[in-house]
């Protein structure tokens, strides 16, 4: 039977980080998953804490670490290395991203023309962060039969203060704010929808097409003159413009530079509706760094249970076509996600179930699961659901105690955390998939992996 | 202020029946005018089962509502056939269900006159594989499934043609009568800009169904309806494609009828006080589920899509009986209210009860007792003449949408509400014909947000429109556009809309699909900093309110 | 969860209506390999799931004797190649793959099919005819007029990675290999009883390719198994069935799938391993007979259970500790592309796990989704183009490596690889028995002993 240090289970933020520390680190690391969901489904930045009225994701993450049961409880200190370990391995890959924890949270414009505050954004985000000058102008910048970005929706929401400041409350926490934030938001916002060369009755315009239309550096390169254009008849003066997040693939930082070189003005992406490409960039960064260490990734294999002595995992089962497959795991790291994920799976009967390993979950009774309005201010109670661990992130019981040994449980599965209107899922993911990799790596983790026997010296398998 | 228009007969309540009697009024040649405090269909009609009756659910217990069944079902299938799906149907005895009405029951199809085989158990099973092996007997009936909007729409459509009137969103809110109990003015009140405007009828038919106690209560008549809740489970697919019975008496979640692209479970009856006020518990939702696992033993593994309720337009009769009577025998199925005679209104005739099977023939005995009063002759034709815009008068095929898109090419480029494969061009024929309505309108004319991501990706791309068009000043009867609030709003409203449907069934994928649903809304694109985002923390609503006594607005 | 329980709920039923599980993600049409390169396929999500809730008959297996379905709805699936990624990466286990294929036969469903595509589907009439008619087959098909013939009056692309025929069937050479015993169909308990028994020999289904194409890739591995102690049975066998179902023939392949399951269905029984050197074929026995045509009963699946692909079955051995690894020295860099057949068995890529027991040997994956000639889907006039821009990337790579040959353990990727890069390229077996060869005092030799008689076609030369 082949034998892994570590299985990590899920190939999200989470799942990823660990992994790939866990493969810096020397561990022989399997990392399978069922499917691709988290990362392309999500922004791509590294969202860190934006509780209401923090002004920093520092202070964010310290004032949800004072919330009974948040992981950050365990993990605040860990966030600050793991992000710096993150942002190093993808830039790797020549993905970087912009802003620090220290920094205040801004609002940045979204593809229905509201704000969210964040921190950490990919580069090409990043001319978001940046304060807004008295006489600047918004541009936005939607591209002609492109349905998942509609700019005079957009432009009439944002030239609305009320959007913008209901972001950027906190200065008043004593933090340097020196301006009025009421005025920091573009003086005028306009929208413009460009038709990009060859668009025109095509019959599948979406997020991917664009995107590989962009990594073609001649297509490219015409199509910013033509956004040129529109933006220079649009009017004079400074100004930004705000395009769907749809600049390259594999090629975005050359298109992103070719944008620089091409366009009047400084120009930043908006997330979109999954796919979401920069959450595509960034996970084929991160998979590139974990293949380059060695690690082995098998995607679209579930695991359909795991084998256990008494508080160890000691085999991990994946269905193979027929048969099972099984990987012997010195210890395993479970990052199966939330119930957006499928890591949490609510049942008809009221329960909420953890499938893998059939783990004690932390839920309100099903009478209380969901608000009676699809978005109130304090969310639905089920969102605080999850995976309770100790201090090593070992999952544990109602009574407290130790259920597995050698599990590490990370990402949206921890329990306590609202990833949403917190914003602090990525934050959350990466710090967890650090410590992770720390307990189960370091020396005083060795008891955790148990006895490796390689089955041929050298081998991978 | 301006002089009140007047018309012959003034309908109140724009269903299944209200149009079927404005069509009926207008081929007789009265002018007429039919009104509905919201949109054409948003009642009971637009929350049917889908189900065209054979009235083989009847036979046994009341011949008489099975045969007008049947006969309504040729008819239907006649003149609106592009409303009408051919599904076949089939009742089934299952272990559980006794065998003296299994075996009386092809005989009793027979005697009302409805088509009724008796099939292989092994045929069926063949069919339909997700069926129940344990079947005893099978008997296929000419069920069928009926779709309520283009009905309406069509039968509206040739109420127009001859002069009718048709304002939906007009609320009737005051009558105004003479000392001797005649209606000389009707108030209706704008549900959208609050404006009144009057009008004088001769004659006023209240198909109100459910609401016909509040529309009575204008005239002063104390009329109680006993409002009949039925839940009903919708099911992302199909998993079967012929509407099944449980043969059996009737009673709650014993018929699967295959609508569009999906197939619902039905259904339950539950008496409520206020057909606008009413929930979905939990224990319904598992009532109905054990139910239907009698019929599809692998239900508990499908993706449950939705929940929603309609309310029967149930009389509770406390006044001597004072049914009209023509000469022929009326079913109790359905009851036409003269209130001259009940409460000496002479002008005031309510039609309640009934399904939308025989909403036509409803139709068409009140207005023939309306007709008798005000002498008017003109015998009934609306049986005859097939429906204007049925195309090439062929039935409803599920695969019309995908088919008609691969010919045009295919892709998604044009496609805004990807699930149920509703294209740009659609939509803003729509938006041409019916604005200024709300997303739900939308939502009932074009399929928006009914599929198995439940709005989630569409809502958004559906605003746009709208916020597009509000920009180009192309929005019908709005020019000036829209305020960026308003289209908040729009938003807003209809992503609770579809959050009601869900959160009754919130479980397995459809709670994954909601919580991705709310991951886009509230992560990606920052819902909550929109103006109309913040609401009132739950702190000011009961917190734990107890499952079957949820109180939320009408849903589906 | 056990992998019984798994393989108990994939019937036909269950992967038509796994349709349900859909979440609208679009992760699937991140990666499509043919929604990237061309616009007439829109995409795993809007033919699979999307499309399904629109077709009738959802519930019945594809081309069923049952209720002859109204027309199709469907046109533009016909352009999926089948490649399984989308199956592979989607988060809610949907198998939009097979729903697919299932579309396509609907559609073709009461329509004649193509001549083109039943002379796909008669592999083993073509071969026999070819094999006898050589040389004069090979010539036909290397002749640039005759091939301009075929594409004008079959719609089989001129320049369509065509095999050579071989000169002599396998079945007809086995006679004279000592390890292997040719069985035949109603062998009475006598014979049976000459058969060696299970714990020393397999039975080998060497499929149409091995048979008429390539008997030394069936030869390399009788020899390569005969090195580890196991003799092999060749019982009677026909074409699996899956080159029919590709091109919407379900009929057919039903017939195909019955005739083969009565043959091993014994053997499974009494204890012997089927083992298959194409992934196509050994996947095919795995689970589309059972998902695709519904064919679920007790023989199917102990057939199902005891099919096992060659690199597989060796990887196993090794698990066990009883592979022969005197693998002598093979000094060189080999490319290697995993098959989508072979990531849809979910066995990970056992391939590499045997060549990193070869001392010099430099086996580096790839790490391309798909070649593109999927099957018989990138020989056909209107989908060849789409299928070369699909394994352009690939090409490239493989080109751009300094290595005298290649390796994959799919027939027809093998002969789209070779066509578009020029290299030879092999079974994985091929190399083990080579490297088996080399184990001897003589110098580092190269992997090309035991190379095939004749040298692939190269059309248009």
């Amino acid at each position: 039977m082949p034998r892994a240090d570590v299985v990590v289970i899920g190939a999200g933020l989470a799942g990823l980080t660990a992994a790939i520390a866990l493969a810096d680190a020397g561990a022989r690391v399997e990392l399978v998953a069922r499917g691709h969901a988290a990362t392309h489904w999500t922004p791509g930045g590294f969202d860190c804490a934006a509780p209401p009225s923090a002004p920093t994701s520092t202070v964010g993450i310290e004032r949800l670490a004072a919330r009974e049961g948040h992981p950050y409880g365990i993990l605040a200190g860990d966030v600050q290395p793991g992000l710096a370990f993150v942002r190093s391995i993808v830039g790797e890959a020549g993905l970087m991203y912009r802003g620090e924890l220290e920094d205040l949270l801004r609002p940045v414009p979204t593809a229905i023309g509201g704000t969210r505050r964040v921190g950490i954004v990919p580069a090409g985000q990043g001319s978001a962060l940046d304060r807004w000058s008295a006489d600047e102008r918004l541009i936005v910048c939607g591209i002609t039969g492109f349905k998942d970005f509609w700019p005079s929706l957009i432009a009439a929401s944002l030239a609305r203060p009320s959007v913008w400041s209901s972001a950027s409350a906190g200065a008043g926490d004593g933090l340097a704010a020196d301006a009025d934030p009421d005025d920091d938001r573009p003086a005028r916002v306009e929208a413009v929808s460009v038709g990009l060369p060859g668009q025109a009755g095509r019959r599948s315009i979406n997020a991917m097409e664009l995107g590989q239309a962009f990594d073609d550096a001649a297509w490219r390169r015409e199509a910013f003159g033509r956004i040129a254009r529109a933006v220079e008849a649009s009017g004079h003066g400074p100004g930004r413009i705000a395009m769907p997040a749809v600049l390259g693939i594999a090629d975005h930082a050359a298109a992103m530079a070719d944008a620089a070189e091409i366009l009047p003005l400084a120009m930043f992406e908006v997330p979109l509706v999954p796919p979401s490409l920069p959450g595509l960039r960034l996970y084929a960064a991160l998979r590139g760094a974990f293949l380059r260490r060695g690690g082995r990734l098998s995607i679209g294999e579930p695991v359909i249970r795991m084998e256990t002595d008494g508080r160890r995992v000691t085999v991990v089962v994946l269905s193979a076509a027929v048969r099972e497959r099984r990987i012997g795991a010195g210890a395993v790291v479970l990052a199966t996600g939330g119930i957006a994920g499928g890591g949490l799976i609510g049942l008809a009967d009221g329960r909420l179930q953890e499938p893998v390993l059939n783990l004690p979950v932390e839920a309100p009774g099903v009478e209380d699961w969901l608000a009676e309005q699809a978005m109130c201010d304090d969310g639905h109670p089920l969102e605080r659901a999850g995976v309770r661990t100790d201090a090593q992130l070992r999952p544990i019981d109602a009574a407290g105690d130790v259920v597995y040994d050698n599990v590490a449980v990370v990402g949206s599965l921890l329990a306590g955390q609202r990833a949403v209107a917190e914003r602090c899922g990525d934050g959350v993911a990466i710090a967890s998939g650090w410590r992770a990799a720390a307990t189960l790596g370091s020396s005083s983790g060795a008891a955790l992996r148990g006895s490796l026997q390689p089955t041929v010296a050298g081998s991978r398998i | 202020m301006s002089p009140a228009q007047s018309f012959d007969i003034l309908i109140i309540g724009g269903g299944a029946t209200g149009a079927g009697l404005v069509r009926d009024f207008a081929r007789r040649g009265l002018r007429s005018l039919l009104v509905d405090k919201g949109d054409l269909g948003s009642g009971t009609s637009g929350r049917h089962h889908g189900l065209l009756h054979s009235g083989g659910r009847y036979v046994v217990k009341d011949a008489l509502a099975a045969r007008e069944c049947i006969d309504e079902n040729r008819i239907i299938r006649r003149i609106a056939p592009a409303s009408v799906e051919d599904t076949g149907g089939y009742f089934v005895a299952t272990p559980d269900d006794p065998d003296e009405y299994v075996d009386a029951f092809a005989a009793a199809c027979h005697a009302s006159g409805v088509p009724c085989e008796e099939v292989p158990v092994a045929e069926l099973l063949r069919r339909e594989p997700a069926l129940n092996p344990a079947i005893r007997r099978a008997f296929r009936v000419p069920d069928g499934g009926l779709e309520p909007w283009g009905l309406i729409e069509a039968t509206v459509a040739d109420a127009r043609a001859r002069g009718a009137q048709i304002w939906p969103y007009q609320r009737a809110v005051a009558m105004e009568l003479t000392a001797g109990g005649r209606i000389v003015s009707v108030d209706l009140a704008d549900e959208r800009s609050g404006s009144v405007t009057t009008v004088a009828p001769r004659f006023v038919v209240s198909a109100a169904g459910a609401w016909a106690g509040s529309v009575a209560a204008l005239a002063g008549i104390k009329l109680s309806m006993a409002p009949g809740k039925g839940t009903m489970l919708i099911f992302n697919q199909r998993m079967t494609d012929a509407v099944i019975n449980r043969c059996h008496r009737p009673a709650d979640g014993d018929i699967m009828v295959p609508v569009h692209e999906v197939a619902i479970l039905g259904t339950t009856e539950i008496t409520v006080d206020d057909p606008d006020v009413y929930g979905i518990g939990r224990d319904e939702v598992a009532q109905l589920m054990v139910e239907g696992l009698k019929l599809f033993p692998d239900l508990a593994r499908m993706r449950l899509l939705r929940a929603y309720a309609g309310v029967r337009p149930l009389y509770k009769d406390d006044q001597p009986a004072a049914a009209v009577k023509d000469g022929r025998e009326i079913s109790r199925a359905h009851l036409i209210i003269d209130h001259e005679t009940r409460d000496g209104v002479g002008n005031l005739v309510s039609i309640v009860g009934g399904k939308i099977t025989t909403h036509r023939l409803m139709a068409e005995q009140t207005v023939d007792a309306v007709c008798a009063k005000l002498g008017v002759a003109e015998p009934c034709t609306t049986a005859e003449e097939v429906l204007p815009g049925q195309g090439d008068a062929a039935s409803y095929w599920l695969g019309h949408r995908l088919a008609e898109h691969e010919e045009d090419g295919g892709g998604d480029a044009d496609l805004i509400c990807e699930c149920e494969m509703l294209t740009r061009a659609s939509l803003d024929r729509f938006l041409d014909a019916r604005w200024p309505c709300s997303l739900d309108d939308v939502r009932r004319g074009t399929r928006l947000g009914m599929g198995p991501c439940q709005g989630g990706f569409c809502t958004f791309r559906a605003v746009g429109i709208v916020a597009e068009r509000s920009a180009t000043g192309t929005l019908p009867a709005q020019p000036e556009g829209l305020s960026p609030e308003a289209v908040d709003q729009i938003l807003l409203d209809f992503l609770d809309e579809r959050f009601r449907g869900t959160r009754p069934i919130a479980w397995g994928r459809q709670l994954q699909e909601l919580w991705i649903t709310a991951g886009l809304y509230g992560g990606v694109l920052g819902l909550e900093s929109l103006s109309a985002g913040s609401r009132p923390p739950t702190a000011e609503i009961a917190p734990a309110i107890a499952a079957e006594r949820e109180t939320v607005h009408a849903q589906g | 969860m056990t992998i019984q329980d798994l393989v108990r709920e994939a019937t036909y039923l269950d992967v038509a209506m796994s349709a349900d599980s859909c979440l609208k993600c679009n992760v699937c049409n991140t990666v499509c390999p043919v929604s990237r390169v061309t616009d007439l396929f829109p995409g795993p999500k809007y033919v699979g799931p999307q499309a399904q809730r629109f077709r009738l008959g959802t519930t019945l297996p594809p081309q069923s004797d049952v209720a002859p379905h109204d027309a199709s709805p469907d046109r533009w699936v016909d352009y999926c190649s089948g490649c399984g990624m989308c199956t592979l990466a989607c988060p809610a286990d949907v198998k939009i793959a097979e729903i697919n294929n299932r579309a396509r036969a609907e559609m073709k469903a009461g329509h004649r099919p193509k001549l083109r595509d039943w002379l796909f589907g008669q592999t083993d009439l073509v071969g026999r005819l070819g094999v006898i008619f050589t040389p004069i087959s090979n010539w036909s098909l290397q002749n640039g007029l005759i091939r301009w013939v075929l594409q004008v009056v079959m719609g089989i692309h001129r320049k369509a990675p065509l095999p050579a025929f071989a000169r002599r069937t396998l079945r007809s050479r086995l006679g004279r290999v000592d390890s292997v015993t040719l069985a035949r169909r109603g062998m009475d308990a006598a014979g049976r009883a000459k058969e060696p028994p299970p714990d020393r020999a397999v039975v080998l289904f060497h499929g149409c390719a091995a048979n008429y194409y390539e008997p030394h890739v069936a030869l390399a591995a009788i020899e390569v198994l005969r090195r580890n102690g196991y003799e092999t049975i060749v019982p009677e066998q026909v074409c699996c069935g899956l080159p029919l179902m590709n091109n919407g023939m379900y009929v057919q392949a039903r017939s195909r799938a019955h005739s083969n399951i009565d043959v091993l269905a014994d053997y499974a029984r009494r204890g012997y391993r089927i083992v298959g050197t194409s992934t196509s074929c050994t996947h095919t026995f795995k689970a589309e007979y059972r998902e695709m045509l519904d064919i679920d009963d007790e023989d199917a699946r102990l057939v199902a259970e005891a099919t096992w692909d060659i690199c597989e079955f060796l990887v196993d051995l090794h698990d066990d500790g009883r592979l022969d690894t005197r693998f002598g020295r093979l000094d060189e860099t080999l490319p290697y592309h995993p098959p989508c057949q072979l990531k849809g068995h979910g066995i990970g890529i056992p391939a590499m796990d045997l060549f990193a027991l070869v001392p010099g040997l430099q086996a580096i994956d790839m790490d391309h989704d798909c070649c593109g000639v999927a099957g018989t889907y990138g020989l056909k006039k209107e989908k060849y183009d789409i299928a070369m821009a699909v394994g352009d990337p690939l090409f490239k790579r493989i080109r751009e490596t300094d290595s005298a040959q290649a390796a994959c353990d799919s027939e027809t990727c093998r002969w789209q690889i070779q066509t578009a890069t020029g290299r030879p390229t092999r079974h994985p077996v091929e190399i083990l028995a080579s490297a088996y060869a080399a184990f001897s005092d003589a110098p580092a030799a190269s992997a090309t002993v035991g190379a095939p008689e004749r040298e692939p076609v190269t059309p248009g030369r």
